[in-house]
């Protein structure tokens, strides 16, 4: 697929949050304030991009030649969590005004099942190093467009009537469904027409 | 996670806060007397079933409302709002459409879209615009099947599929390219009705002789209500003047409409005819707006004061969004029409764009009215 | 709870579905919960998480190509959902919190409960969506019966909607309020600590 077929798919068709259900955690526990959730969207997409290439290489290069590719899920786990850990300690080291926006975020990366899932996506889809980076990126760009819009939408429900047993999370996925119906408008016949 | 504290003496709702009965139950049965010719023009030339299906749309929101009224101990909200929603959901539902289906859209809007969010004014999308989405992609071959008006001569070449499905299926077909819409229809044997020839022939011969061009037969079938669709989105017309009844009772203004319709035209005539084959600025704009429910939607469906943003600003970028996503989904997507989906998906940004389009004083905004 | 149940949610398309990642998530968990305490003593503070979640990884490929083996089609219909058990919330949570403190017999039975509310759960869940959304219940084949169970006037025309992404979420959403509801209206002294949020 060519690259603005991955971006458009993974942004809109097969958004991370909307389409797979990867990424819900941190977007139902961390969507009620908007800056939380574009430190949070920055972090994860950041750390998906790499952890993508990461893991391809690691496949391709490591795993496939020696046959041990029933090893990518723990790898590709570790790899993960060593690049949050990392990344954590760098930004720390180097870059200590962005820790105050991120730093809180890299803990909860670590378990993040968008990040594991783009790594198992990429590889099973056959991509190659350079599609895999785009897909890690436009995941990313999915899972921050997702929660921007349901953070915006939870900061609007927060003052709205909604009945007791629904506050919370029961009306974040409720919304979360209807925002999933609307994203069906996206689907492979627009993504093939208009991009080949 | 904050979950709003019930026991707090000031709550800030989202505009509009107040919901004085009066005012509104004169809004939502303006608005319901105003769309009735339309629907009526629908059971004319569609036959009885529509009816059954109006009502069935209808019973089954009151029905909802009541309930969810009682369940929530509302006081109760007769005020025209579910008739209003049920009308709306009944419209855009196919002729021949199974009754369980509207009864499914009613429900779903009123009990799911409105009162699970805290009843009117609660809600961030249009109940029934999501209402139709979520029948219409639970049940697909149900809500794709159209009738033809008894205005047009029989024409068994293309019973039950509608204009724009033709289209999209001769785009399909012939690899991309369709020419013009409305040539492409006469050749697929989609007919005309007597009355759009002579219209469109004393038009022609009268009024746009003198100004130099002529138009071709059937755009006025479209406008006046002669073709396939759905109940309540066929007569142009009748829409239209409903339009004007609204715009000058000022409950609906003019920004939602106005972006809408001018990102919608104007992408349409620009880059409509490069994916039809008819090359860039050829595009088919009167076609693209008489059908598909375009007019319902933009006028009706888009101007809803709960789902849509509050400033001018915000307005406009929404009435032009939609009107992207209309053009996106109907030529390149697979969904012929577009109009309803692009709006819930508008709706999901609303908040979005509320946020970025604060007015300078928090609070002392001018308001819509 | 709910946490724990995020990327699961894709594969409650059929209740078969829901049984086998509930059984694989319960197997994780208590088998790692046991590991876990029994290295508890060996592994150093600092590498922790770490080992954690390498031991988990570890039981995930186990159960993951022991389903490939014994259940191909259902492994297929779980796809990536069953690898992604081990970044699973709940399983890390719960084994950072007990692993810890309690002793092996503690450990183990709490799981296994948390395991099986789990599986209940999705397994609900998949059933509402897979009678609406299809009009069948589909189980393990055993012998004759093919598995599945269609049913009568939904079977024909059923809601499509329910089987894809937006019907799960409806689901959740309903459930964890009537879930919610019953709690309001019936007050317990303890809440049970597992739902409280990780």
């Amino acid at each position: 697929m060519s690259y603005a077929g991955i971006i458009l798919t993974f942004v809109f068709v097969n958004n991370f949050v909307l389409t797979r259900f990867l990424g819900l955690c941190p977007v139902i526990s961390n969507s009620d304030r908007l800056d939380h959730a574009l430190g949070l969207g920055a972090a994860v997409t950041f750390i998906m991009s790499l952890a993508s290439l990461g893991s391809w290489l690691l496949f391709h290069i490591v795993l496939q030649p020696l046959g041990i590719e029933f090893l990518q899920t723990v790898t590709f786990v570790l790899i993960s969590a060593g690049l949050v850990q990392l990344t954590s300690h760098l930004v720390s080291r180097f870059v200590p005004v962005l820790e105050r926006f991120v730093g809180s975020y890299f803990s909860l990366i670590t378990t993040n099942c968008a990040v594991l899932g783009i790594t198992l996506i990429a590889v099973r889809s056959d991509y190659n190093a350079g599609e895999s980076l785009v897909a890690g990126i436009s995941a990313g760009a999915g899972f921050v467009l997702a929660l921007l819009l349901v953070s915006t939408l939870r900061e609007k429900l927060d003052h709205e009537w909604v009945p007791e047993p629904f506050r919370g999370t029961p009306i974040a996925f409720i919304s979360m469904g209807l925002m999933a119906m609307a994203f069906m408008a996206f689907d492979r016949a627009l993504l093939v027409n208009l991009v080949g | 996670m904050s979950t709003g504290s019930r026991s707090a003496p000031v709550t800030v709702a989202s505009s509009p806060q107040f919901f004085d009965s009066a005012h509104t139950r004169r809004i939502m049965w303006t608005v319901s007397a105003v769309l009735t010719p339309a629907a009526a023009w629908g059971v004319y030339v569609f036959g009885i079933h529509a009816f059954f299906v109006l009502f069935a749309s209808i019973i089954a929101a009151v029905i909802g409302e009541g309930v969810m009224a009682r369940i929530l101990n509302r006081r109760t909200l007769r005020d025209g709002s579910a008739v209003l929603t049920g009308l709306m959901v009944g419209m855009t539902m196919p002729p021949a459409v199974p009754v369980y289906i509207p009864v499914v859209a009613s429900l779903f809007a009123i009990i799911v879209v409105k009162w699970t969010f805290g009843g009117l004014g609660s809600n961030w999308m249009n109940p029934a615009l999501a209402g139709r989405v979520f029948v219409y992609f639970s049940w697909t071959p149900a809500m794709t099947g159209w009738t033809m008006p008894s205005t047009l001569p029989q024409a068994d070449a293309v019973s039950g599929a509608s204009m724009l499905g033709l289209i999209k299926q001769g785009l399909s077909g012939t690899g991309g390219h369709v020419g013009s819409p409305l040539r492409f229809l006469r050749d697929a044997g989609f007919p005309v009705s007597t009355t759009d020839t002579a219209v469109t022939d004393w038009l022609n011969q009268h009024v746009l002789h003198a100004l130099g061009f002529s138009i071709p037969g059937g755009y006025v079938d479209p406008f006046l209500g002669n073709i396939p669709g759905s109940i309540g989105e066929v007569s142009a017309a009748l829409l239209l003047l409903g339009t004007v009844v609204l715009l000058a009772r000022r409950i609906i203004t003019w920004e939602i409409p106005a972006s809408y319709f001018l990102s919608f035209a104007l992408l349409t005539w620009v880059f409509g005819g490069a994916r039809y084959g008819t090359g860039l600025f050829g595009g088919d704009i009167l076609f693209q707006l008489f059908t598909g429910g375009f007019i319902l939607g933009a006028f009706y469906m888009a101007t809803d004061t709960v789902t849509t943003p509050l400033t001018s600003a915000g307005m406009l970028i929404y009435g032009g969004g939609a009107g992207i996503l209309t053009f996106l989904i109907r030529f390149y997507g697979a969904v012929p029409e577009g109009v309803a989906l692009a709006i819930i998906l508008m709706n999901v940004f609303t908040p979005l764009i509320n946020r970025y389009t604060r007015p300078g004083r928090y609070g002392l905004s001018e308001g819509r009215r | 709870m709910a946490l724990g149940l995020c990327p699961a949610l894709a594969v409650t398309t059929r209740v078969v579905n829901g049984l086998g990642i509930g059984a694989a998530l319960t197997f994780v968990l208590v088998s790692s919960n046991v590991i876990i305490a029994l290295l508890r003593d060996v592994i150093p503070e600092r590498g922790r998480l770490t080992s954690y979640i390498a031991v988990i990884a570890s039981l995930v490929t186990v159960v993951d190509l022991t389903m490939q083996a014994y259940t191909p089609r259902l492994s297929e219909q779980l796809g990536i959902y069953v690898p992604l058990l081990a970044v699973n919330c709940l399983i890390l949570g719960r084994s950072q919190a007990f692993a810890r403190r309690s002793e092996g017999g503690h450990t183990v039975l709490d799981s296994l409960g948390i395991g099986l509310g789990f599986t209940v759960s999705l397994t609900v869940i998949s059933l509402v969506r897979e009678v609406l959304g299809a009009g069948s219940i589909t189980l393990f084949p055993m012998g004759n019966f093919s598995g599945i169970v269609k049913i009568p006037v939904l079977s024909d025309s059923p809601a499509r909607i329910m089987v894809l992404a937006a019907g799960a979420f409806l689901v959740t959403g309903y459930l964890k309020a009537l879930f919610n509801w019953t709690r309001m209206h019936q007050p317990r002294s303890a809440q049970p600590s597992q739902e409280r949020a990780v």
